[in-house]
This record gives C-alpha cells, structure tokens and sequence, in this order.
C-alpha cells in the first residue's frame, strides 16, 4: 500500500498526470457542439496530420532540414564562443579588446539581424545557418566568460606555486573549472538555436519545420500547425535531456550534478 | 641547501595612494635549510601576506627575499604552497591531484606512477586513489593538498595555516603525520598559524609578530626534543613556552 502510494506521488506519474490532464481539457473543448475545428482542431485530426505527412514524406524533409540547420549554428556558434570566450575571460588584453564589443552586441535581439542578413546574403541557407550561430554565439559566450572569471583563485595560486605556466594554468585549471558554466551556455544555446530557428524558417525558407507552420496558416491547416508545434517540442525536449545525460557524465566531479 | 632569508622588507597595499596600509614593517629574518619554523600572530598581523610574498604570488614594496642567494620573484616550482582553503582540484581523482606536479613538468608517465604511489600512501590515502574529491572528509582532502605540493618536489614548503579549518583531533593527526613527512624529507617548513600549541609542537622556531604594522616581536627557540608525541602538548616544559608566548600575542 505505502509502496503504491510512492510510486503515484512520484515524479514521473505527477508528470504524467499534468500532460494528461491539458490534453484532457483541450479534447473536450474540441468536441463541444459550438467548437470550429478550423481554430481547435481535435486531436484525433492532429494525430491524423502526422501519418499523412510522414507518409507524404514532407515532415520527415522538413526534420531533416531544420536539424541540419540547427546542428550546423549550434556546432559554429558554440564553438566560436567557447575559443572566444576563454580567451576573453582569462587573457585581460584581449578582455579589454573585445569584451565591449560583446558587452555592446549583446542586447540586440539575433532576430533584428534578419533584414541586414537577408540585404547581405539573401534567403539562402547560409543566411539561416549563420543566424542561427549567431544567436547560439552570443548566449553561450557571455556563459563562458563568467565561468572563466569565477575559477577559484586557491586552484590558481595552487597551480602557479606548483611551477604552471600561465598558460598551463589556463589549460588545466581554468577551462576545467569553468565547464559546469560552459556546459551550461552550451544548453542555453540549444533552446536559443531552436528560437532562432523556427523563426528565421517563418519569414523566409523553402523547407524545415517553420516552413511547414507558415504554410499550415496559409492553408488554414491547423491540425497541421498543431502537429508542428508538438514535434518541435518533442525534438528540444529529447536534446535538452540528451544534452543533460552528457552533462551528468561529464561532470561526475561536481557535487552538484543537475 | 635550501634557505630563505628576508632583507629589510616593508610592505604597502596601495603604495602613494591616500589608502595606502603598510603591513609590514622592517622584516628581517632567516629560515635555514632543513628547518621547521612557525610564524604566529594575531590576525592582521601580515603573517599570511608575508608567506604568500616567499611564494612568490605577489611583490613586496620594499625589500626583498632571496632563497639560496636568488632574488624571489614570481611563482616557482621551488616553493610550495599549502593553503588554509580547500585547494584540491574537483575535477581530478586523488591520484591525478598527487601527480599534478610532476604531470605538468612534462615528467615521465613511469615517473608520475611512482610519484602518486608514494604519495598517495606517504599521506595515508592508499585506496582513496580513484576517487573524487567531493568523496573525501575536509581532513583527507588536507592530506591530497599535501601530498600533492610534496609530490612536487618543492624546495621549501609554505603552509598557510592549512589546518585552520579542521576539527581538533584530525588537526592532532595531521600534525604528527606532518612532521613524519618533514624528518624524511628534510624540507625546509615555514608555516603561519594563529594556534600557539601547534605552532610549539611542530617547530624548532616559533616567530612571533606583532599586529599594524606586523613586526617581529620574538624568536623563540623550541628546544624540546624530536620526534616529539602527542603527550608533550601536557608537559610544564611545552605549557611554559606557551604561557610566554602566550603573553606576547595582542590580545
């Protein structure tokens, strides 16, 4: 009895529970007498797209072509953070060189790039791709600097009275004390990277999944807008948690794993 | 041959500024080679501002410091530092925090083995090898601080007071275990502390300073005899010393 009991106040059955509860709601709003499908589609009709897409094989071209573009920003931008970012947060001269230009970037929303990319590159995939690095760029790099600059000084007095160089201290103290930050941008940069996505996909792309929302509303096929937001929740969902399995081995050190 | 000494040496934070706050104040002293020496005093005394000067982790503004002769400046491998904070690096075993040194010396993989199985057992954490810090009591972590500087294979060692933070009895073992490491390896110590018992029972010379501007006050000779024991913390001979001291500290 005490056993059944924790098991059904336990998390997953708590979760469980909520996402049942929100898609019990919406279905008897669906099938109430006065409902319009065209606003609310029934979920039965969601599910519905879904089979019709992946048998069309457009949701499956659509997938594809958002992740690729969504892996490529997200491996570009990330990676010019993390150089960037350690450089900055460790080295003063390049600090004083270069942190005003992101101090002075850093507020402008990625999205206001759209037009000026759009004038310089026009609506290729490079322009989305680069959007994309853009804004993974600038929410994982501000993470990396503020790792960099809270390395404990005793791990680095320890080091240097140890015979380190600078630049060994750099390597094996502070960009290893500083990833519990860097992990963290680097998910930061994920959600961001999704965002940027479907947005960038909304105003101008030939495929992908923002592609496939624009046209559900052209066509008044909400069933099929409906499908794709649920499919991009899924995917971020499913990264996010891959992304924190990946961080839970990396940082088996720390004591504060989640 | 590995001896300190300290010439004329006078320290200001923020030297010609209307802030400025001198520390210390005509240090004169000579730490020779092989010895055990403690420095006491109350806090803000300069004690740890002078340690971390031999260190070499910042400058003094006037004066200097010379081990064997040499000018110290800058960190170096030949001084070793031992801090009151936990310093052990987190992301690393036990083992690989006792093979830093000799890992970042370019050493070879044969010879940073041997340096973590000798340490690793000389500082009693023989079995703890693979595991994380975080796995460890505050005492065994002081142990890895340890093992690690002297795995290093430092000239001299600098000990800020690297037991403050411990409970009395753990301080009572590392303290014996400290000085079994010291007799076989002849280093030269020079450890600050504000605990007048341990810096009696560890040393051969207790250095007393006296606070704004820190100044030596006294040099005590410890004559007691070596190895010492727990039991001669009791004797009149080592609670003599310590009343004398005692009296000298500002209270």
């Amino acid at each position: 009895m005490n056993s059944l009991k924790r098991i059904l106040s336990g998390r997953l059955v708590l979760g469980a529970l909520s996402i049942a509860l929100v898609l019990g709601a919406y279905q008897f709003a669906t099938v109430q007498p006065d409902n319009n499908p065209a606003l609310l589609p029934p979920i039965p009709d969601i599910i519905a797209s879904f089979f019709t897409n992946v048998e069309a094989g457009s949701l499956q071209q659509a997938l594809w072509a958002s992740l690729y573009r969504i892996f490529l920003g997200f491996f570009i931008g990330t990676s010019c953070a993390l150089i960037i970012g350690c450089l900055v947060g460790w080295y003063k001269t390049i600090e004083f060189l270069i942190d005003p230009l992101i101090e002075a970037i850093r507020p402008i929303p990625p999205l206001a790039y759209i037009p000026i990319i759009i004038i310089w590159f026009g609506i290729e995939e490079f322009s989305r791709v680069l959007l994309i690095s853009i804004a993974c760029f600038m929410v994982c790099v501000v993470n990396v600097i503020a790792g960099m600059k809270n390395v404990p000084q005793v791990y680095v007095d320890a080091a240097s009275t140890m015979g380190a160089s600078r630049f060994q201290v750099f390597r094996t103290i502070a960009v290893p004390a500083a990833t519990p930050f860097i992990i963290t941008g680097y998910r930061i940069a994920l959600a961001a990277a999704w965002t940027t996505l479907v947005a960038a996909e909304l105003i101008a792309a030939p495929s992908g999944l923002g592609f496939m929302l624009q046209e559900g509303r052209r066509y008044f096929l909400t069933d099929q807008v409906m499908m794709i937001i649920v499919i991009i929740g899924a995917c971020a969902f499913i990264m996010d948690r891959t992304f924190r399995a990946i961080q839970k081995r990396l940082m088996v050190w720390s004591e504060a794993r989640d | 041959m590995s001896e300190i000494r300290v010439n004329d040496l006078t320290h200001t934070f923020g030297k010609g500024t209307p802030e400025a706050l001198t520390v210390l104040e005509g240090i004169n002293l000579e730490f020779s080679s092989g010895s055990f020496t403690s420095i006491v005093g109350t806090s803000g005394c300069g004690k740890s501002t002078l340690l971390k000067m031999m260190a070499g982790l910042f400058d003094p503004s006037d004066g200097e410091m010379t081990l064997d002769g040499q000018v110290i400046k800058g960190t170096d491998r030949k001084r070793g530092m031992v801090f009151q904070q936990d310093a052990v690096f987190p992301w690393m075993t036990v083992a690989k925090n006792i093979s830093y040194g000799p890992r970042i010396h370019g050493e070879p993989k044969a010879a940073q083995m041997a340096a973590e199985t000798k340490w690793v057992e000389a500082v009693g954490l023989k079995g703890f090898e693979d595991r994380w810090p975080r796995e460890l009591s505050g005492g065994m972590r002081k142990r890895v601080d340890i093992g690690r500087v002297y795995a290093n294979d430092p000239d001299v060692l600098l000990m800020d007071e690297p037991f403050g933070a411990l409970d009395a009895q753990t301080k009572e073992r590392l303290q014996s275990d400290l000085l079994t490491t010291w007799k076989e390896t002849q280093k030269t110590v020079i450890f600050v502390t504000h605990d007048l018992e341990e810096a009696i029972f560890l040393s051969d010379q207790v250095i007393v300073m006296s606070a704004r501007p820190g100044r030596i006050r006294h040099i005590e000779d410890i004559s007691l005899p070596r190895p010492r024991n727990d039991e001669m913390r009791l004797t009149p001979e080592f609670l003599d010393i310590k009343r004398k001291l005692w009296k000298m500290l500002d209270h």
